[in-house]
C-alpha cells in the first residue's frame, strides 16, 4: 500500500472520501462535492442515519460524469473533540470500507482546514495516512487459493491537500512505525513451524541493514556465560535456544542506553507441565514481546531516531519430551539465584529472568522496560482494553502511561509490594516460579523485579492485548503489535533530543 | 477485658509490654526498668532487633517486681502513624495471650491518641467467632487478661480517644461476628434482627419483607431470594447525625447469606466459605454502627439488600429476564452472578428513596477480583475522582488500601443480552470484576457520585494477622468509617 501527498484537486477516477462534521455539516471539499452533483450528498444524507459523527461512514456512488465511481462520506464529530488517534481511525475505516470493498485503483482522500480543530491539516492528513496504512495489513501468504476478487486490491491511497509537502514530511517517520509493527504482525502471525528461535534471530539478524548492530548467541555460549533459567526452558525442546541482543547507536553523544527487553517463546506448549489441548494453536504468539522488541528497533533504525537504544529477546519453544525440565527441578539463573520451578508452564519469567539480568549487567541502562505474553491472570484482571503495566519507578511508569493513552495502547498500571513477594516464597531455593492463582500477574512481576537489581524497570504484560478476536479501525484481526507504537513513542519523548 | 490508661501503670503487673526501636534503642520506660543492664543483654543473645511487630518473652530478669516481660520491636522511629500504633496493639496482644496471666500493663512511651489506638489493636486482635458455635472452648483458646493498664503521656485524652474508638472497634467485631455465622444461623431474616438488636445509639431501623420488596419493584433481589425456603429482605439502617440539611452517603452492602451460586450451582471445595458472602452488608452495618456510636456528625444510610442464593424448584434459572427496581430488564445468564443482581437494586431504590449524594457499594462480587489483585488489596471502581482519592486515602490511613481498577464502556458489549437490556455475565475468561462493575454503573441513578468496592480478596484473613485471627477481617468497616468523616 502506497501512501501519497498531493495538491487538492479532485481525482478523475477510483474513490473519494470527503469530511463531514457532526450535525451533517460539509467540509469545504465535501460541499463542492456535492455542489457538482447537484446535491447527491445532501439528498443521500437525509435518507439516512449519518449524521457526521464519529467514526460513521455512508458511501454514496457518484453520478458518471464526476469521474470518481463512489463518494464515501466521513464523519469527523465536532471539531475541537478531533484527535490524532481518532485522524488514524478514519483512515483505517476509509481502507476497510473502500479497500476490502474492490477498490483497486486509488482511494483519495480530501483534507480540509477544519475551523476549531487542534490539528493542522499537515498533522491530520499524515495521521490519516498512518491510519490507513496501519489498517491495511493482512497476513495472507498461505492463502494459496483465495480468489482474485476476494483479496484487497488497493494499491495507492492519496491524501489531498494544500500542505501536502508538509504533510510528506511528517508522516515519513509514521511510515517508519508502520513498517516496524508490521515486522511484528508478521512474526506474531507466523506459525511456530516457521518461526522458532533461530528462524526468529535470523529476523533480526536482518535489522543490521539499517545499521543496527545484532548479536546472536547460541546454547554453547549461553551455557558458558551462564543462562541457566533460560536454558532450562528450551532444553525440551529440539530447536536451538537464542539470545539476541540489538543495539541502535543513534545517539553520539554517549548516553547510557535505554533498554527493551522481549520475551520470545516461539511456542509454548506448558512443557511437562502441560496445557489443554483447546487454544494451544494461540500459544504461536508466546513470543508476542520479542516481535514487539524486533519491530521496535525496525522502527527506531527506519527512522534514525537519534537515541540509544539496545533491544534484548530471549527465544526459547518450551516443549515436553524425554530431556524438558520436571516441575520440582531447581535451575540457577544467569545472577546466581536460584529457582524452584513448580510450574514448568510459568516459563516466560525463567527467560526473563536471565535476559532482564544480563540486560542491566552489560548495558546498564538509563531504564529498562520488558514486555510478555506472560500470565493468563491479566486477561482475567483487565480483559483487552488495557495491557499490565507494572514498575518499580513512578516516573517511568507515568510516561508509559502517558505514551499508551497517546498511541491508543492503553496500560493500567497494578501494585507490587512486599506482601505480594512473600507469594514466591519456596521451601528449598531462593524463589519458586509461581506464586498461586491469587494476583497470578502481579507475583510474575514480582519474581522479574528480583532480577532488575534496582534499575528503573517496568514490566508490560500483553497477554490480554497481543492477538485481536476482532477488525479494528487500525488493527485488523489478529496480532495486534501492541507495544511497538507506544514505546516508539516513549523513546521520541524521553530519550531523544533533536 | 477491661482497659485503663495511667500515666505509670503498675510494674508488679504479671505482663509488662515495654518497647524497643528497630535502631536497638530502648524507649524510656524500658531503660527505667532495665537499669541493671539484664534486658538488654538477653536481647544481644536473641534474633530480636526492634522490627515492627516483633516480640520477645522474657523470663523476669533478678530483681523485676513484674512476672513476665514481652519486648516489642516498634519499628523505626520514624512516619510513626496510628495505624502502626494499631498494629503493634495487636501483637501484644497475641503474645500476651500466649504467655498467659490476668493483668497486663504496656509501657511503650505514647501519646494518648497513639495509646486508643493501641488498644484498638489490642481490642480487634482478642476476636473469635462466635462461643456459642462449640460446646467447650478449644484448646488452643486461651483466656485474655481481665485487666489492661496503658501507659499514656495523657491518660485523659487517651481515655476520651479510646470512648470513640471503642466504638468503631464494636463496628468491626459486630461485622466479624455476622462473617463468622453460618449459613444455618443466619438468614435474611436473621440478618435482619441483628440490626433491629442494635443498642439504643439512635439509628432508625427499616425492613423490607418480602411482600414489600415486591410492592417496591425490587424485581431482581425477589429473583435471587425465590430459591430459598428464607425469604429476602431489604434492611436500611439511618444515622442522621449531620442533621436535616447535610448530605446523605448510602452504604450499599451485598448480603448474600448464603451462596451456593443457585442453579449455577458452584463446585463443592470450599464453598462453605460462601457463608461468608454478605461479608459488605456486613461491614456497612459495622460503619453504621460504629459511626453512630461515635456520634459523628454525618447522615449514612446503610442499604442491606439481604437473600440466599438456593437451587430449588422455585429458584430462578439461566435465562430468565427480570424486571429491576430501576425499570431496566435483565436476562440471568449465571445465577452465580447474583451479587449484582440485589446491588444493582439496592442502589436504584436507595438513589430513588434516600437522595443520598453519594452511593458506596461493598461486596465479595467476583473470584476474578482476586485473581486480580489477591487479598492484600480490594478492587475500587468509579467514574469519580475526588471520591477515588477520598476512599484510597481512607484506605491507606486505616490499613485497608485499594487498588482502582478501569471503569469502561466498553465492557458493554460483554453485557449486551439479545433478549434484554442487559444480561449479567459473561462467560468464560473474561475480566469479570470489571463486567460486574460496569454493570452495577448502569443501576447509579444520575448526578448521583458512586464507587464500588470489590472485597472478595480481602473479606477473609487465610492465617492469622496483626489486627485479627484467620477468619472474618471485618474489612472496610474502619475504611468506610473514616470516608465517611470519623477518625
Amino acid at each position: 500500500m502506497k501512501i501519497t501527498f498531493a495538491k487538492p484537486e479532485l481525482p478523475g477516477e477510483g474513490s473519494l472520501v470527503v469530511g463531514v462534521l457532526d450535525g451533517r455539516v460539509l467540509t469545504p471539499t465535501a460541499r463542492q462535492v456535492d455542489e457538482r452533483t447537484g446535491g447527491a450528498l445532501t439528498r443521500a444524507m437525509k435518507a439516512s442515519r449519518f449524521k457526521g459523527g464519529k467514526d460513521q461512514t455512508l458511501e454514496v456512488v457518484a453520478p458518471p460524469e464526476m469521474g470518481v465511481s463512489r463518494v464515501l462520506l466521513a464523519g469527523l464529530g465536532k471539531a475541537k473533540e478531533i484527535d490524532v488517534l481518532q485522524a488514524q481511525n478514519l483512515g483505517g475505516n476509509a481502507v476497510a470500507r473502500l479497500g476490502r470493498a474492490g477498490e483497486d485503483k486509488l482511494l483519495s482522500i480530501a483534507i480540509d482546514a477544519i475551523e476549531g480543530c487542534s490539528l493542522a491539516p499537515a498533522e491530520f492528513a499524515a495521521q490519516v495516512g498512518f491510519g490507513a496504512r496501519l489498517g491495511s495489513y493482512r497476513f495472507d501468504k498461505y492463502r494459496t487459493k483465495e480468489k482474485k476478487e476476494d483479496k484487497p486490491s488497493l494499491k495507492k491511497i492519496a491524501l489531498l491537500l494544500a500542505d501536502h509537502a508538509d504533510a510528506k514530511k511528517l508522516y515519513q517517520p509514521l511510515d517508519a512505525v508502520a513498517e516496524g509493527v508490521f515486522v511484528t504482525r508478521d512474526l506474531v502471525s507466523e506459525p511456530a513451524n516457521v518461526i522458532y528461535p533461530e528462524t526468529l534471530a535470523r529476523e533480526a539478524e536482518r535489522l543490521s541493514e539499517l545499521g543496527v548492530e545484532v548479536e546472536v548467541f547460541g546454547e554453547k555460549q549461553l551455557r558458558k556465560m551462564g543462562f541457566g533459567a533460560l536454558l532450562a526452558v528450551g532444553q525440551g525442546s529440539e530447536r536451538e535456544s537464542q539470545l539476541v541482543v540489538m543495539h541502535w547507536k543513534g545517539d553520539k553523544g554517549g548516553e547510557a542506553p535505554t533498554a527493551f527487553v522481549g520475551k520470545g517463546v516461539t511456542f509454548d506448549s506448558g512443557g511437562i507441565s502441560i496445557k489443554p489441548s483447546a487454544s494451544m494453536e494461540d500459544m504461536k504468539w508466546d513470543m508476542g514481546g520479542a516481535g514487539v522488541v524486533v519491530g521496535l528497533m525496525r522502527a527506531l533504525a527506519a527512522r534514525k531516531a537519534k537515541a540509544n537504544v539496545v533491544g534484548v529477546v530471549g527465544l526459547v519453544e518450551n516443549m515436553p519430551s524425554g530431556a524438558a525440565q520436571r516441575p520440582g527441578d531447581v535451575v540457577t539463573t544467569l545472577s546466581g539465584q536460584t529457582v524452584e520451578v513448580i510450574n514448568t508452564d510459568a516459563e516466560g519469567r525463567l527467560v526473563l529472568a536471565d535476559a532482564l539480568w544480563y540486560t542491566q549487567d552489560r548495558f546498564k541502562p538509563r531504564f529498562m522496560v520488558d514486555l510478555a505474553t506472560l500470565t493468563g491472570a491479566i486477561l482475567i484482571a483487565l480483559g483487552d482494553q488495557h495491557a499490565g503495566l507494572f514498575a518499580n519507578d513512578d516516573a517511568l511508569a507515568e510516561r508509559i502511561a502517558a505514551a499508551g493513552s497517546a498511541t491508543g495502547e492503553k496500560v493500567w498500571r497494578f501494585p507490587l509490594g512486599d506482601a505480594y513477594d512473600k507469594q514466591i516464597k519456596s521451601d528449598i531455593a531462593d524463589m519458586k516460579n509461581v506464586g498461586g492463582r491469587e494476583a497470578g500477574s502481579i507475583t510474575a512481576a514480582q519474581f522479574l523485579q528480583r532480577f532488575v537489581n534496582d534499575v528503573p524497570w517496568a514490566h508490560i504484560d500483553i497477554a490480554g492485548v497481543t492477538w485481536s478476536k476482532k477488525d479494528q479501525p487500525t488493527v485488523p484481526k489478529g496480532a495486534t503489535a501492541f507495544g511497538v507504537r507506544l514505546l516508539d513513542r516513549l523513546v521520541a519523548e524521553h530519550c531523544e533530543d533533536d | 477485658m477491661d482497659i485503663r490508661f495511667a500515666e505509670r501503670p503498675p510494674p508488679e503487673a504479671p505482663l509488662l509490654a515495654v518497647g524497643m526501636w528497630r535502631d536497638g534503642r530502648p524507649t524510656p520506660a524500658l531503660a527505667a526498668l532495665d537499669a541493671g543492664g539484664g534486658i538488654m543483654a538477653a536481647v544481644a543473645h536473641s534474633r530480636f532487633r526492634g522490627g515492627e511487630g516483633e516480640v520477645l518473652a522474657l523470663a523476669v530478669p533478678p530483681g523485676l517486681a513484674a512476672g513476665r516481660v514481652l519486648l516489642v520491636g516498634l519499628g523505626v522511629e520514624s512516619a510513626f502513624d496510628d495505624a502502626r500504633a494499631a498494629r503493634l496493639g495487636g501483637a501484644v496482644m497475641a503474645a500476651a495471650l500466649e504467655a498467659g496471666g490476668q493483668r497486663l500493663s504496656v509501657c511503650l512511651d505514647l501519646d494518648g491518641n497513639a495509646a486508643a489506638h493501641l488498644a484498638l489493636g489490642m481490642s480487634l486482635r482478642l476476636w473469635r467467632p462466635p462461643p456459642d458455635l462449640r460446646s467447650r472452648p478449644a484448646e488452643d483458646e486461651w483466656e485474655p487478661p481481665e485487666e489492661v493498664v496503658i501507659a499514656a503521656a495523657d491518660p485523659a485524652a487517651a481515655a476520651a480517644s479510646w470512648r470513640r474508638l471503642d466504638h468503631l472497634a464494636d463496628g468491626v467485631l459486630l461485622a466479624r461476628d455476622l462473617v463468622a455465622e453460618p449459613g444455618n444461623r443466619l438468614g435474611p431474616e436473621d440478618f435482619a434482627d441483628h440490626a433491629l438488636a442494635l443498642p439504643g445509639l439512635g439509628c432508625e431501623v427499616d425492613i423490607l419483607d418480602e411482600d414489600a420488596i415486591g410492592e417496591e419493584g425490587l424485581g431482581l433481589l425477589a429473583a435471587v431470594g425465590r430459591g430459598s425456603a428464607r425469604p429476602p429482605r431489604l434492611v436500611t439502617v439511618s444515622w442522621s447525625g449531620g442533621g436535616a440539611d447535610a448530605p446523605v452517603t448510602a452504604l450499599v452492602g451485598k448480603g448474600i447469606t448464603f451462596d451456593t451460586g443457585g442453579i449455577s450451582l458452584k463446585r463443592g471445595d470450599d464453598m462453605w466459605e460462601m457463608k461468608a458472602d454478605m461479608a459488605g452488608a456486613a461491614a456497612c452495618l459495622g460503619a453504621v454502627r460504629a459511626l453512630a456510636g461515635m456520634a459523628a456528625p454525618v447522615n449514612v444510610a446503610a442499604v442491606l439488600p439481604l437473600a440466599e442464593n438456593m437451587p430449588a424448584g422455585g429458584a430462578m434459572r439461566p435465562g430468565d429476564v427480570l424486571y429491576s427496581c430501576s425499570g431496566r430488564t435483565v436476562e440471568v445468564t449465571d445465577t452465580d452472578a447474583e451479587g449484582r443482581l440485589v446491588l444493582a437494586d439496592a442502589i436504584a431504590w436507595a438513589g430513588a428513596r434516600l437522595a443520598p449524594a453519594r452511593i458506596i457499594d461493598i461486596a465479595t462480587l467476583t473470584g476474578a477480583v482476586v485473581t486480580a489483585l489477591g487479598r492484600h488489596r480490594a478492587g475500587l471502581f468509579t467514574a469519580d475522582n475526588a471520591l477515588a482519592e477520598r476512599l484510597l486515602r481512607a484506605g491507606e490511613a486505616v490499613d485497608e488500601p485499594l487498588w482502582r481498577l478501569p471503569l469502561s464502556d466498553a465492557h458493554d458489549e460483554a453485557l449486551t443480552s439479545e433478549v434484554a437490556d442487559l444480561r449479567n455475565a459473561a462467560w468464560g475468561r473474561v475480566p469479570d470484576a470489571l463486567h460486574a462493575a460496569r454493570f452495577l454503573q448502569h443501576f447509579v441513578p444520575p448526578r448521583v457520585a458512586w464507587a464500588h468496592l470489590d472485597i472478595a480478596g480481602t473479606a477473609l484473613a487465610e492465617e492469622d494477622w496483626a489486627l485479627g485471627p484467620k477468619g472474618p477481617t471485618g474489612f472496610g468497616v474502619r475504611l468506610l468509617a473514616a470516608a465517611c468523616g470519623a477518625v
